[in-house]
């Protein structure tokens, strides 16, 4: 994966930017319409009840509701692969494309086909891939990465786009939003009629009757299912519900918790390729089911995690998300959730210090429509960083100094006077503004109260002590 | 790699997992507070810019869609060809609009489609109405081009009141084996949209510009 900095590293590049600032303001607006559709509708704390019960269903039998999946769409003339790692996934794609002599390929928003880093694999093979959601078509235009998982383009302005759309597809200048939407349909409209194959990415899977659900707003989606000879759809493995009712039911949550609208434009259900008489339609429908990583987060502590639906509320309420955006995470599952998957995934080095990018204040599991419990999944991580020793040694030895200096009713009350005076000097009205040494990145960006003149235990002692 | 051995795989972690307990799905899902279906339904479609028609008798039909077409100035339209309204596709034809063939063949599928190009107007069916979100329930299958409510600029549906349901999850528990009848369903939420630019609202970014439903009795 790229950048490889320090959280710390990459949110100090970020914060106070006009980027992490536009992304604060995008996902702020995106909580308020959350907020709002959830409480218009009358039966979400119901829903979100039985949206927790289902996705918890689904990871307990999930060896089972995988191999129905693959009976019934094998039946209706499906084709399903199954892939250990993001190599071998790589390999059946690239494999599929090379047999149906696909040169072009159109894509819908995937977040697994990032996370295995196809196109850059299907691009050395000599396969075109252009991706059609807007704001995805901006980034691999610009050859930027996403900033959020639902808004790739959130920190883009829209003089950025124009000047790239000017430069890139030799567009007339244009900052106006419709206009700048206008030239990107036009200009992929064709590309989708004829491209060869079409990549996207699996919502839900089904496995009482073998479809696969895709949801989008642009309609990016059914084209990209809907007019190349042959769909590829990748899903991680967890992505899967017993049958449609449920996946009805974890819809109706999807889309209310991550923009607040009552559903998604577009919800494509796909239950095989085109049949006999069908008009339209893809001839070839596969359908690739990935683990890479995945069975080792669900036998380990952060099983739950596999539950989630990939909404965004989490990183819109998030006060870390809110100050550095996806770019801050450096990987392409950002925000709480992508605290807990990124190191499931891509493996705890480098990204052990992703579960200590957050201040624990709960906000997450509050929104979370499957009420996954995050913030205590973020401190298990923490402590098997701990345990790895992967803390930096002047923590460590702090930690340690800490405990055994609280743990001690004599010490502990020295060490409350001592800090009391040698905060003085740089305190003013009860506030440090300024701290010198280790502690001075805690003030480059926040004040610190001062500790007390006198501590309670002190006051208690004196005043009502016996 | 081999199913087998992947789902062995998976099998084991599921049971290594430690999850929370969850009981069964209960049976019936919850009860919302009764609303007049048609009144909410032309509520929540207005507000995803969906235009809403009617309700109408059948007969009604092709002049409420021929007012439609005449309105966007379309010149070209695609037809299902079971609509349930009869004299929509000939009304069309008597004000002028050409019918596109919409059999995809399989030879020659990007130039066949590439004719889709500019197509003005897509009269669909509907299988059903969910009131509480404004969409119209499709389900694909022959004489039934998923392309009709996707590539033109303007979707028209004709959807007869009685498949208003409340919610997606109501009508899903009431026809749960719909999806496996077909190899398409879609639910249809207004027009394409976007916000990628600046969280400006763009309509029309891939799909339909403009929805209209038209409601029957």
């Amino acid at each position: 994966m790229s950048q490889p900095v320090s959280f710390l590293g990459r949110a100090e590049r970020l914060l106070g930017t006009d980027e992490a600032e536009a992304v604060g303001r995008g996902v702020s607006r995106f909580a308020t319409n959350r907020d709002q559709a959830v409480s218009a509708f009358p039966v979400m704390e119901e829903l979100r009840d039985r949206t927790r019960t289902i996705r918890l269903r689904s990871l307990a039998h999930l060896d089972r509701l995988l191999a129905e999946f693959a009976d019934r769409l094998t039946e209706v003339g499906g084709q399903v692969h199954f892939a250990a790692d993001a190599a071998e996934a790589n390999e059946i794609v690239a494999g599929i494309l090379e047999r149906t002599g696909a040169k072009l390929a159109v894509k819908s928003k995937s977040m697994v086909s990032e996370e295995i880093e196809l196109n850059d694999h299907l691009g050395q093979m000599g396969v075109r891939v252009v991706e059609t959601d807007l704001g995805e078509f901006i980034v691999q235009l610009a050859g930027d990465t996403p900033s959020h998982i639902i808004a790739p383009v959130m920190h883009w302005t829209r003089q950025g786009v124009g000047e790239l759309f000017t430069s890139k597809l030799g567009a007339e200048y244009t900052d106006d939003p419709g206009e700048l939407n206008e030239i990107a349909r036009e200009h992929l409209r064709q590309i989708f009629l004829e491209a060869d194959a079409g990549i996207s990415g699996v919502n839900l899977a089904v496995a009482e009757s073998g479809s696969v659900v895709l949801v989008t707003n642009e309609g990016n989606g059914r084209l990209t299912t809907t007019a190349p000879r042959v769909h590829v759809a990748l899903m991680g493995m967890e992505r899967i519900v017993a049958n449609w009712q449920d996946a009805a039911v974890v819809l109706e949550v999807l889309a209310r918790s991550a923009t607040g609208q009552n559903l998604s434009v577009y919800t494509n259900v796909m239950t095989g390729p085109r049949r006999p008489g069908d008009p339209d339609g893809p001839e070839e429908l596969h359908v690739v089911v990935i683990d890479n990583g995945r069975s080792d987060i669900l036998a380990g502590p952060t099983a739950e995690i596999l539950a989630c639906i990939r909404c965004g509320a989490c990183l819109n309420v998030c006060p870390v998300f809110r100050s550095v955006g996806g770019h801050g995470y450096g990987t392409v599952y950002s925000g709480p959730m992508g605290a807990i998957v990124t190191p499931g995934i891509f493996g705890m080095e480098p990204w052990w210090d992703l579960p200590y990018a957050s201040t624990l204040c709960g906000a997450c599991e509050e929104v979370c429509p499957v009420g996954i419990q995050i913030p205590s999944m973020l401190l298990e991580l923490r402590k098997r960083a701990a345990s790895e020793g992967r803390l930096p040694g002047w923590l460590e030895a702090g930690m340690r100094r800490y405990a055994r200096t609280a743990s001690r009713p004599t010490s502990w009350s020295r060490a409350k006077k001592w800090a009391s005076r040698l905060s003085a000097p740089f305190s003013s009205r009860g506030w440090m503004r300024r701290i010198p040494g280790p502690a001075r990145g805690w003030t480059d960006h926040r004040d610190f109260p001062r500790p007390a003149k006198e501590s309670f235990a002190q006051w208690w002692s004196d005043n009502r002590g016996s | 790699m081999d199913r087998d051995i992947f789902l062995t795989k998976v099998g084991k972690a599921a049971m290594a997992a430690a999850l929370p307990d969850a009981p069964e799905v209960p049976g019936a899902l919850p009860v919302m507070p009764t609303e007049d279906l048609v009144a909410l339904f032309r509520n929540r479609a207005q507000q995803v810019d969906t235009v809403v028609h009617g309700p109408i008798s059948p007969h009604g039909v092709p002049k409420a869609v021929s007012g439609i077409a005449s309105g966007h100035g379309g010149r070209s339209f695609m037809a299902w060809d079971d609509l349930p309204a009869a004299g929509v596709v000939s009304a069309l034809a008597s004000a002028g609009l050409d019918r596109v063939a919409h059999e995809v063949p399989i030879d020659g599928r990007a130039e066949h489609q590439s004719g889709y190009r500019h197509l003005d107007l897509g009269i669909t069916g509907a299988e059903a109405g969910l009131a509480e979100s404004g969409s119209v329930v499709m389900l694909h299958g022959p004489g039934r081009p998923r392309m009709a409510s996707l590539v033109p600029n303007v979707h028209v549906a004709i959807l007869d009141l009685s498949r208003l349901h409340r919610t997606l999850a109501n009508w899903a528990m009431q026809h749960p084996a719909l999806v496996e009848e077909t190899a398409n369903l879609v639910v249809v939420t207004g027009p394409s949209r976007s916000g990628d630019i600046e969280m400006k609202l763009n309509l029309g970014v891939h799909g339909p510009r403009h929805v209209h439903v038209v409601l029957i009795r």
